[in-house]
């Protein structure tokens, strides 16, 4: 199956607010497609760091859209944002996370893009009509 | 958030449950907090009811394993579920924050 949500900014809201409706649109395709409990957890991970990303990082001038789409494969599930925010690669953000740093000098910056590039295969972006396009699967028991 | 908890002889046993997001993070990091007391002499987050942490969750633990650092309080974690267990791995939290495999083993070995 495979199905859209769109996500619109509101200003002045805490970006959190987006979440309850993400989590619940995942948990609908999960439950319609038989998600295995692994995969709807790293689906659910995968989309809050990507578009808390896109909502919090100063990057929500001329933003009006985010769209999720979600289809099921076997034992996995595709993933593909798109969003007209200022054009944003996080595939290629930046410092890698600073995963080797000792505890007083650990900062959390950059781990949430880092969890989904480790987490996600076949990722890919591009920009394109104005927009950014991101896609990635996630999968269940790797 | 709800966190139950249980203080036995200076050991301080935290238990938190359901998800830690971005959309509860602030109110974790405070019901952490408001559950330390200057008497601890170790801390023990028991993470067996938590299945699904984020990277905003993941900034609360290490802004508590950081506090009580700066005290020098002992502190772990224990009973992972296998998808916080990921986390922690791919974060690299499991080198800066002491994980054991349940609560009898943080208990018998945390110093």
């Amino acid at each position: 199956m495979r199905r859209s949500l769109n996500i619109t900014p509101v200003p002045g809201a805490a970006a959190a607010e987006a979440l309850p409706r993400i989590v619940a649109f995942v948990e609908e395709m999960a439950e319609l497609d038989d998600w295995a409990p692994d995969l709807v957890l790293r689906s659910n991970l995968i989309l809050e760091e990507l578009i808390l990303n896109t909502l919090t990082h100063g990057r929500t001038t001329g933003l009006s859209d985010i769209e999720i789409t979600l289809e099921s494969g076997e034992n996995s599930v595709a993933i593909t944002l798109v969003d007209d925010g200022a054009a944003f690669d996080p595939l290629s953000d930046g410092l890698p996370a600073n995963t080797d740093l000792p505890l007083q000098e650990r900062s959390i910056g950059g781990l949430g893009l880092h969890l989904v590039r480790s987490m996600a295969e076949d990722l890919a972006y591009r920009h394109a009509d104005g927009k950014n396009h991101l896609t990635l699967v996630a999968r269940s028991g790797v | 958030m709800e966190l139950a908890q249980e203080r036995n002889a200076g050991t301080n046993v935290i238990r938190p449950a359901g998800r830690v997001d971005g959309s509860n993070s602030a109110d974790f990091h405070e019901s952490l907090m408001a559950a330390l007391s200057g008497d601890d002499n170790r801390v023990i987050l028991d993470m067996g009811g938590i299945d699904y942490i984020s990277s905003a969750g993941l900034r609360v633990l290490l802004l508590l394993a950081q506090h009580l650092g700066g005290s020098s309080t002992p502190f772990a974690v224990c009973s992972l579920a296998a998808s916080v267990d990921e986390v922690f791995r791919i974060s690299g939290f499991n080198q800066i924050i002491t994980v054991f495999g349940t609560l009898d083993e943080a208990k018998a070995q945390l110093a």
